[in-house]
């Protein structure tokens, strides 16, 4: 562009570059802007027709997206490589071409279907760096001796260099909103799972738990439930999988929990129940681990359901031993009829002054600083160290130990006690 | 972490190598659905799998759910311990079919 060779000066270009890329920078309306562009470069061009055809981002094929002249071909979808327009596309580089009924790769199909009579064309790709997003195609030169020039190839590369970082502005921009509007969304969806769990540190000071998701939204979850009968109702659970579709589903089966467990407490039923409904929509690969079960603060004991969960812990501080509940039947949502009629099968453990942890496999296989998992025996540690503090605070010091503070977690991880300790379910 | 298909003749074999954690599973998944669209039984070699998480895990469900409904058979095979322990602890040796061997997995697919 800086060149002064042969080329006579063209101050008038110089503006017409310019003021173009000005509007193309303040585009709200990249098309309407992209057409107005294409009338100034028929007119400086002193073109019969000019047309703007666009990559498809699904592979070679080009579309046009504007045109100026006496045919309009908006919508006419060229093949990968096909005509002046695929070749310019192609070598990422101007053409022109004299006669373009000498020119092999010319496609007379518009000519043909219109009247319209194609002589000389011009036509230079829409190239951002080494990538081409499109071309300018103008056609018959109407003065001289309707040849175009090199000065106009030259300022016609211009234009399209600017043509092309307006397009490439407009699809960042629209990149931008759709990133902003999902980022909303998976706000919503976040702010929506929240209220779904209890916060810790409410309800039954016994029966307390923790929730901390790696990522925006979580596939763990966690419910506690005082019955009408004094009994408290609880859940640990985790979906296989990450992301929405986790979410999706731990959603759908938290709220199956808050809405079966009145009418179902008992773990086993509930758990079949829940399997039921579950399976009825099931996704591939999306299966629920989770352990259902019910504190009964008198009698001082749990009856637990372990859906093909990690083994919660029974804490007998007075022996100061941890004994691992391992689960009796495979996870939720994997086969209808998996446990037959009963439901899931439960297990009753007295406590008597113990604790009950239940956890997801977010905390057992989280990474230390020296780069092993926690395992369940870094729970145990980790509970034992922190067995002076009441069950809310409890929970949130062993998760806490693993969040860190800083570094992401790379699942999620969720704990609940049940602790029938002094000062805990009688309280 | 490799996975190998070996289709050459009878039930197909997927042989998994390594370690299947979060990173690795999506690789394994992607592996044993897409012999699955050309084929309605499996064999999932496992004696070579140094450790297996959930998300490991959940590949091998879909793909035995993905079979099942196109009624085909997804069978386990020479699974390794430290793979077994995940699968009993989590019990889906009550759903997965886990066999010895992939000449008795073999056998059995083909009755």
């Amino acid at each position: 562009m800086t060149e002064h060779e042969a080329a006579p000066p063209q101050p008038d270009y110089l503006d017409l570059v310019a003021d173009m890329t000005r509007s193309f920078a303040e585009s709200q309306d990249i098309d309407e802007t992209l057409r107005r562009g294409l009338e100034r470069i028929v007119d400086a061009l002193d073109a019969e027709a000019a047309s703007l055809f666009v990559v498809s981002p699904d592979g070679g094929a080009v579309t046009c997206h504007a045109c100026v002249g006496p045919v309009d071909i908006t919508g006419l979808r060229l093949a990968p490589g096909e005509g002046i327009v695929g070749r310019a596309v192609n070598a990422n580089a101007c053409q022109m071409v004299r006669d373009a009924r000498e020119d092999p790769d010319f496609r007379g199909m518009v000519d043909a279907a219109t009247g319209f009579e194609t002589k000389s064309i011009l036509c230079a790709p829409l190239a951002v760096q080494d990538e081409c997003l499109g071309a300018i195609e103008v056609l018959n030169r109407r003065g001289g001796d309707g040849l175009f020039t090199e000065a106009d190839a030259r300022l016609l590369d211009a234009l399209a260099t600017s043509a092309a970082l307006a397009l490439m502005n407009a699809r960042l921009a629209q990149a931008m909103v759709e990133r902003e509007r999902v980022r909303r969304e998976l706000e919503l969806a976040a702010d929506i799972q929240r209220r779904l769990l209890p916060a810790t540190g409410e309800g039954p000071a016994a029966v307390q738990g923790i929730n901390l998701p790696a990522g925006q939204v979580s596939g763990d979850f966690y419910d506690v439930v005082v019955l009408d009968d004094g009994r408290v109702a609880f859940n640990v659970g985790d979906v296989a999988g990450k992301g929405m579709n986790a979410a999706l589903v731990m959603a759908k089966t938290a709220s199956l929990f808050r809405c079966l467990v009145r009418d179902t407490p008992e773990p086993g039923p509930l758990l079949g129940r829940l399997n039921g409904e579950l399976t009825e929509t099931a996704t591939h690969g999306m299966f629920v681990t989770m352990v259902a079960g019910i504190y009964d603060p008198v009698w001082r004991r749990v009856t637990l359901a372990n859906a093909g969960h990690e083994p919660p812990l029974v804490h007998d501080r007075a022996a100061d031993a941890f004994q691992p509940q391992e689960a009796l039947a495979p996870p939720l949502g994997i086969i209808a009829d998996a446990t037959g009629a009963g439901g899931w099968p439960e297990r009753t453990v007295p406590l008597n002054g113990a604790a009950l942890y239940v956890f997801t496999d977010g905390l057992t296989e989280a990474q230390l600083e020296d780069g092993r998992m926690l395992s369940a025996d870094g729970v145990a540690e980790l509970v034992r160290g922190h067995n002076a503090l009441p069950p809310a605070e409890r929970v949130e010091a062993v998760a806490g130990r693993v969040h860190g503070g800083e570094g992401a977690l790379a699942d999620d991880v969720t704990l609940l006690v049940v602790d029938d300790g002094e000062g805990g379910g009688r309280s | 972490m490799t996975v190998d298909i070996d289709d050459t003749g009878g039930v197909p074999v997927a042989r998994i190598k390594g370690e299947v954690d979060l990173k690795t599973s999506p690789r394994v998944r992607k592996a044993l659905l897409d012999v699955l669209k050309k084929r309605d039984t499996l064999i999932v070699d496992l004696s070579n799998v140094d450790y297996i998480d959930s998300s490991g895990v959940a590949s091998l469900v879909e793909a035995y759910q993905t079979a099942r409904k196109a009624g085909g058979q997804v069978s386990l095979a020479a699974v390794s311990q430290p793979a077994l322990r995940v699968l009993q602890l989590a019990r889906l040796d009550q759903v997965l079919p886990i066999r010895d061997s992939i000449e008795s997995a073999s056998a059995e697919i083909a009755e």
